[in-house]
């Protein structure tokens, strides 16, 4: 069965799942790099995603390039609140954090479940065409994903490095009080990575949504691959999400495809768990003293 | 810290505290006062975790044939009339939970009826409180420890076909169907329905002859691609869907349209073709699936159209298997006119030819294979989803 | 910031506060009151509740043991399973007595511990946290997995209890009460103890403590193991208690729950997860009429309590304890 075109079609199949991933591992890791915030409620953001897409899209007909992002940003505008009274308490307290929002999770998700039940809904697809080439198929909503995934990556990237709040991100992250020292807003700074945070889980939740199901409790998978992606990759290390998406997403279709579903997920975790016990700081992350 | 949000804390948990003290003493203090019409019906549903959607299911289908016997004046027994009043308990899909909330049902409720818990786990969890305080159980997991256990599953009925049941008939009729059909694919959940319900039904595909590949994957997946690839290499014929939720089960068929899997795909078990629609959307046309109600009879659309009536949401498949449970149950408490377990059991066993709403005429099976005949037998249908809806294709009633 | 224990783990003054002095005079009169409850007419649910709330509170504590020396575990309840599984296995397919069963439940995971301790002691507690998350999950896999063995995802039915006479819910309550005062006794002797000044000494600082003598990694094995072995006995208690034992009842939501326990009640004292689990069992019983709205007002209590108790439902007694005291003196 090792034939090229199969590889090939693995190698996509990787690469989708590794787009899937990375858009919902890179607002976790912006919480965590510059706040020190474990969020465990960051399925929920993206369960709230997807049902302000599906409200947007699939109900009011919004034109989608309009409503994507639209539904995302209505998402964090509201998540501002909760800035204010939860997650400023927890700003450097990683690990009270990590309950807390586990709790903020459990009453995101649960008042989600009253208003919407618990069936499957479907948001409808923006794009429905399977592309083949030369024998590989390519479904067009991954190829999407893919794409936004890229996008999102290299307007971080550039984000980060290039402008002046993006700059001042990093020297919050770097040392809080050097940084306030020189002159850096950190209240501002904060509130604007959350933003961006949560406006990435919400549009990755969308996504997500769209791709697979939406349901009060679909958060709970996108969180723990998000989780698993940032210990791999070095929590809070942007180019460490990049590289532990795309490892996971590949090695997960190379697995599965050769050894079956059990296999893929004993190798993936096992792998992890070496890591984390000789490389605690992960692939791209940087070791603190 | 900003004082003023400290202070309102402080003070919310000190009377969160009392509450709590004073709610604790009073529920040691007073001994259930039950009012002298109400019976309390039982039932443990996951209301919170992964079975929620089927725990919702349950919890409706029940209440819709207590508000029917209700409307209808009452549960009259022994010259006295009850209203009937449901009690649900969240187990979490969880066994120990459901040991706790069962204990709760029987001693503190004092319920002498429970429905469910959906699901296998939660059922083998609360067998050991409800069998010896006997007290009846209605549920409809597949594991067949659940009726076959140490108390001979003296007050416990399974009110579905379980995968023994349907799995020979619809082998039987794929082979009538599509005689081209020579291998079998599925994936399948690694659950506690997955392990129980494949090898049943993997076995009488291979007896008709058949060749079976399966895979099995955690719960939560959501994205089957490389193992639709695996299977693809294969060169299956006809994918089985076997007992895959219907989340699941939605996405499998969507994604194996996608990698380009033509032929026939079928689902020998779950529940609810509708949400399957909703998820794969368009590329459900086709998809052939098990399924226990005939939209098309009169009962069910006046059962669909109470339940439209009172909830939102899609239509549970697990609903209609409740609701016909406790329509079975609400007859045999009245044949035995007495509220006495052992009697209505007594007369439960004697019910059949009782015409319940949605399965009909009443059959219960199970000696050959439990040892006691305390399982539902029923007549089942074959779908087909044609512009996106499930029509009947065929009825199978016999085994 | 400190960054080799979990940060915000360090215990603020006078910690220990609580476990000495008047609390002591609570303590015994508490038991006695969990002696008394079942002579009252409370029916057998009350006693179900009570059965499983000790369960609860052994595991809860020997999480805390662990959590005392820096290193939250998010995996405790595979431990929990292993000990359940060794325990049912040892009784149901090798036919031992329950006491058998019971050393198993304690040694198989103490063992396994021992066997991954020196490698995941090593890190920093933050990142003890992401591995025993994962490694929770892999020993659910595996009792998922291993059917011929655990019986797969449908688990094992028809556990025996631990005597014909403990089928009778006043008899285990009584049972597992015995049990809880002994191992959680046992737990605060050691944490009074000279070892249990070794540990407050390594969460607060492992290089000071390592200077000044201590074995650090030997003690954190050996206290790991033991907290492993403990909830182990946990397990193989809730197992012949509820006579089913399956794999979502060792998953990482039980593991969580431990945890939480222990984070409401107070992480800085051994009272701390006993009044957690308390909290943990009765509050699903206040809300009970609100089926649905349950976990929503559970999630916003756990958020409203870190933020404004770091310390705990202990902190809320400290204070009011310090306000009373106040009262009276004036003191720094």
């Amino acid at each position: 069965m090792l034939s090229p075109i199969v590889l090939v079609q693995i190698v996509v199949n990787g690469v989708g799942l590794a787009a899937i991933y990375i858009l919902v591992a890179l607002g976790f890791t912006l919480l965590f790099g510059i706040m020190r915030v474990v969020n465990f409620a960051h399925g929920a953001f993206a369960m709230l995603g997807g049902y302000a897409l599906y409200y947007l899209y699939s109900i009011y007909d919004v034109p989608y390039l309009v409503a994507a992002p639209v539904a995302a940003l209505f998402v964090a505008a509201a998540a501002l609140v909760l800035e204010r009274f939860v997650y400023r308490r927890f700003y450097q307290k990683m690990f009270q954090s990590m309950i807390a929002l586990l709790g903020l999770d459990m009453a995101i998700a649960s008042t989600a479940l009253i208003i919407w039940d618990s069936h499957e809904r479907s948001i409808k697809p923006a794009v429905s065409d399977i592309l083949q080439l030369g024998g590989i198929i390519v479904p067009a909503d991954k190829l999407v994903i893919v794409a936004v995934a890229a996008i999102a990556l290299a307007a971080f990237y550039l984000f980060t490095h290039f402008t002046r709040a993006g700059l001042a991100m990093r020297a919050a992250a770097q040392d809080v009080e050097t940084a306030e020292a020189q002159g850096i807003d950190t209240r501002v700074t904060y509130q604007l990575s959350f933003f961006i945070a949560i406006f990435m889980a919400a549009l990755a939740g969308g996504f997500y949504g769209q791709t697979y199901a939406l349901s009060p409790f679909m958060g709970e998978r996108p969180l723990m691959m998000a989780f698993i992606v940032v210990i791999l990759g070095g929590m809070g290390s942007i180019p460490g999400v990049a590289l532990g998406g795309l490892l996971l997403g590949l090695g997960e279709s190379f697995l599965s495809t050769f050894y079956g579903s059990s296999v893929s997920v004993f190798v993936s975790f096992g792998a992890v768990i070496l890591l984390l016990v000789f490389r605690p700081w992960g692939l791209l992350g940087t070791p603190e003293k | 810290m900003d004082l003023r949000f400290g202070n309102f804390g402080f003070r919310a948990m000190r009377s969160l505290l009392a509450v709590s003290l004073t709610g604790a003493g009073l529920a040691l203090a007073t001994a259930p006062a039950v009012a002298q019409e109400e019976l309390k019906i039982g039932a443990i549903a996951a209301l919170s975790g992964g079975g929620t959607a089927w725990g919702l299911g349950l919890q409706r289908g029940v209440q819709l044939a207590l508000d029917e016997a209700n409307e209808a004046g009452g549960l009259k027994i022994g010259g006295k009339t009850y209203k009937l009043k449901l009690v649900v308990f969240d187990d979490q899909y969880n066994a120990a939970q459901a040991k706790v909330v069962a204990d709760r049902l029987v001693t503190q409720e004092k319920a002498g009826f429970i429905f469910g818990p959906v699901g296998s786990p939660g059922a083998l969890g609360s067998l050991p409180v409800t069998q010896p305080a006997k007290v009846l159980q209605f549920v409809e997991g597949y594991a067949p420890a659940i009726l076959k256990n140490e108390w001979n599953a003296a007050y416990v009925f399974r009110i579905s076909n379980s995968n023994r049941e349907f799995a020979e008939p619809i082998v039987k009729w794929v082979k009538a169907k599509m005689p081209t059909v020579k291998k079998i694919g599925m994936i399948a959940p690694n659950d506690a329905t997955g392990q129980a319900a494949v090898p049943i039904l993997v076995e009488a595909y291979k007896k008709q002859g058949y060749e079976v590949w399966v895979d099995y994957y955690e719960r939560g997946s959501k994205e089957f691609t490389p193992l639709l690839v695996r299977m693809l290499a294969q060169n299956v014929d006809l994918f089985e869907l076997n007992s895959n939720a219907p989340g699941e089960a939605g996405l499998l068929l969507k994604q194996a349209r996608q990698v380009g899997f033509k032929g026939p795909i079928l689902q020998s078990g779950g529940s609810g073709v509708d949400e399957i629609i909703e998820v794969a959307g368009p590329l459900a046309e086709g998809f052939l699936k098990y399924d226990v109600i005939d939209n098309s009879l009169p009962a069910v659309s006046t059962l669909l159209k109470a339940y439209n009536k009172k909830y939102s949401g899609v239509f549970n498949g697990t609903s209609p298997i409740y609701y016909n449970a406790a329509h079975i149950l609400l007859e045999a408490i009245r044949r035995a006119d007495s509220l006495d377990t052992t009697k209505v059991r007594d007369e439960l066993e004697k019910l059949g030819g009782y015409n319940a709403p949605i399965f009909g005429r009443v059959i219960w099976t199970g000696k050959q294979e439990y040892g006691n005949d305390h399982q539902l037998f029923h007549a089942f249908i074959i779908k087909e989803v044609k512009q996106g809806k499930g029509v009947v294709r065929d009825v199978v009633s016999s085994p | 910031m400190n960054t080799t224990t979990v940060s915000g783990l360090a215990a603020p003054r006078d910690g220990r506060a609580l476990a000495t002095g008047w609390p002591a005079r609570i303590a015994i009169a508490g038991i006695l009151a969990l002696v008394i409850l079942p002579l009252l007419p409370v029916g057998s649910f009350v006693l179900s509740i009570g059965t499983t709330a000790f369960i609860t509170a052994i595991a809860a504590a020997s999480l805390h043991l662990l959590i005392r020396t820096g290193h939250v575990s998010m995996g405790h309840a595979a431990f929990m399973g292993i000990g359940a599984y060794a325990s049912v296995l040892v009784t149901m397919k090798l036919q031992l007595p329950f006491a058998a069963g019971l050393v198993a439940a304690f040694v198989a995971p103490a063992i396994l511990a021992l066997l991954i301790g020196p490698l995941v002691l090593r890190l920093a507690g933050k990142y003890f946290v992401l591995v025993t998350f994962l490694f929770g999950e892999i020993v659910r896999m595996v009792f998922v997995e291993w059917t011929t063995l655990t019986g797969g995802a449908n688990g094992i039915p028809g556990v025996p209890p631990p005597h014909p006479r403990l089928l009778d819910p006043q008899a285990y309550y009584y049972f597992a009460l015995g049990f809880a005062i002994v191992l959680i006794g046992f737990i605060a002797r050691l944490l009074s103890s000279e070892i249990g000044r070794s540990i407050d000494a390594i969460r607060e600082g492992e290089n000071l403590a390592e200077c000044s003598g201590v074995p650090v990694l030997r003690v954190k094995v050996c206290i790991f193991a033991l907290s492993c072995g403990i909830v182990g006995i946990a397990g193989a208690l809730q197992g012949h208690f509820i006579r089913y034992i399956d794999p979502t009842s060792f998953s990482m939501v039980q593991s969580l729950n431990l945890v939480v326990v222990n984070v409401i009640g107070g992480m800085y004292a051994l009272v701390g997860p006993i009044i957690g689990t308390a909290f943990f069992m009765i509050t699903p019983e206040l809300l009970r009429d609100y089926v649905e709205l349950q976990r929503v007002i559970f999630g916003i209590i756990i958020i409203v309590v870190i933020a404004f108790f770091p310390g705990g439902l202990v902190e809320i007694a400290q204070r009011r304890a310090d306000a009373l005291r106040g009262k009276r003196k004036v003191g720094p």
